[in-house]
């Protein structure tokens, strides 16, 4: 009677070449599992040195690509506005696409060559290669790591203010953590006040220009809306004097006072950031 | 094999593409994902051994894209989009019949639901960890648009990949379950 329930496996579906495979998904799935913080920081980080090469080119790739097709844009327009000197146009239009994009990239690093300068902090230039394609991280990845002096947990900010922090360092690239993220916590004081509190990122955003939160400020902090706030130094991460955004708006709730604040950096246009490695 | 190889190649520049497409601000920031479509494709196409195996190499790559790692604590755990792209491309493998007869569509919805599967598991695992578990309006968009997304990409990507499969003579019949 037994034998007569007791199918061959292939006849069930599953092969034995199908149950081992099975077994090795298993098993190499339970290893992944069982991963602890610093081996799986070792793992984002060594898959993310592997794909530098792509990340770098690809991103050069994708400027090529914006810049081309804003010139064509700009051709365009052109097209509608003069016909009858429509090739002569096209030629200007182009060498001055070109000559734009060139004083846009000298003015650019003039600007952050003089922030570099003038900063009290030791800085190291870097430029967002990438930005984080899931849905609930916000990071940016950046060209510089381990072998230019880069290590986990160093703050990185432009000319404007406050960016975030260095998250997952390989040997040349970096994960730098929005401080629009939920996760990046930062000691923050109030600018004309003594209010201290603790700004973060909310869970999602939806907009270009994503909100911060100041929570635990007390209930009679009564912050208007210009005041700028800025890192407190308090917590070892981030030094002080670095502006993290402007208050928006400020609410009572049961327990403390909670302020809404803009970014002081525009998280969505970012180019070149630096990262802050100590102080002069 | 040589698709088998190709579709690994595919998934890689996908998922490399991936960082690069901006979100859509129309709707609702959501993101643009076409490494699950290839995956959920393969799993159609491939033998059982050799879905696992393309199931787990594009888990290791979301896995190293995705895990945060924030001082001592680990958000999302390594192995946890394997064992997601695992079972989801099990599923998908055991209708394959279903697609060898023509029925594309079936699939095609699927793939959509599927991807919104794993972008809503990534945020219920980030909210076991961070607390409150909130669904906004906002929230369901970001996870159901990316499934939408690749459903009305999934009939494009599945007729390329079924053409690069006869360009290169691929032998698997999906039906049959065996190489002919």
């Amino acid at each position: 009677m037994l034998s007569a329930i007791r199918y061959p496996v292939s006849e069930i579906g599953m092969s034995r070449t199908n149950i081992i495979a099975l077994l090795i998904f298993g098993a190499i799935l339970g290893y992944f599992l069982s991963f602890g913080p610093s081996t799986t920081q070792k793992f984002k980080s060594g898959v993310y040195q592997l794909l530098a090469p792509f990340l770098t080119s690809g991103s050069g790739l994708k400027k090529q690509i914006t810049s081309v097709r804003s010139g064509l844009k700009s051709l365009d327009q052109l097209e509608h506005e003069n016909s009858a000197l429509q090739v002569e146009n096209r030629e200007l239009r182009a060498t001055n696409q070109g000559l734009r994009d060139v004083e846009h990239e000298v003015n650019r690093l003039r600007h952050a060559l003089n922030y570099r300068e003038r900063s009290v902090f030791k800085l190291i230039a870097a430029e967002i290669v990438a930005r984080d394609s899931s849905t609930w991280w916000r990071t940016v990845t950046i060209n510089r790591g381990r072998r230019d002096g880069v290590e986990t947990d160093m703050p990185v900010v432009t000319d404007e203010g406050l960016i975030g922090k260095t998250t997952t360092v390989s040997d040349s690239i970096s994960i730098v953590l929005l401080v629009s993220d939920e996760n990046c916590r930062v000691a923050a004081s109030v600018e004309g006040s003594r209010e201290q509190g603790i700004v973060s990122g909310e869970r999602v955003t939806t907009g270009l220009t994503p909100l911060l939160d100041l929570n635990f400020l007390s209930k009679q902090a009564d912050l208007k809306p210009g005041q700028k706030v800025y890192t407190s130094g308090v917590g070892g991460v981030f030094p002080s004097g670095l502006l993290i955004g402007v208050v928006k708006s400020f609410r009572v709730r049961e327990l403390d006072g909670q302020a809404q604040l803009t970014s002081a950096v525009d998280l969505s246009h970012l180019e070149d950031v630096f990262v802050v490695t100590g102080r002069r | 094999m040589i698709f088998f190889f190709l579709l690994l190649f595919l998934v890689l520049v996908s998922q490399i593409a991936e960082l690069f497409i901006p979100a859509l601000p129309w709707l609702y920031s959501a993101h643009v994902y076409i490494v699950p479509v290839i995956v959920f494709y393969g799993a159609m196409a491939l033998p059982f051994p050799l879905m696992l195996a393309l199931a787990f190499y594009a888990g290791v790559l979301l896995d190293a894209l995705t895990v945060q790692v924030i001082g001592d604590k680990v958000e999302v755990s390594a192995g946890s989009s394997i064992l997601l792209y695992g079972v989801l491309a099990g599923i998908m493998h055991g209708l394959r019949p279903l697609f060898a007869r023509g029925h594309w569509e079936v699939h095609c919805i699927l793939s959509g639901i599927f991807t919104s599967l794993i972008v809503l598991a990534q945020y219920l695992m980030i909210t076991f960890r961070r607390g409150s578990l909130v669904f906004t309006r906002e929230i369901w968009w970001q996870i159901g648009a990316p499934g939408i997304i690749a459903m009305l990409v999934a009939p494009f990507v599945f007729w390329l990949l079924q053409w690069l499969g006869r360009m290169t003579a691929y032998p698997y019949s999906p039906e049959r379950g065996r190489f002919e």
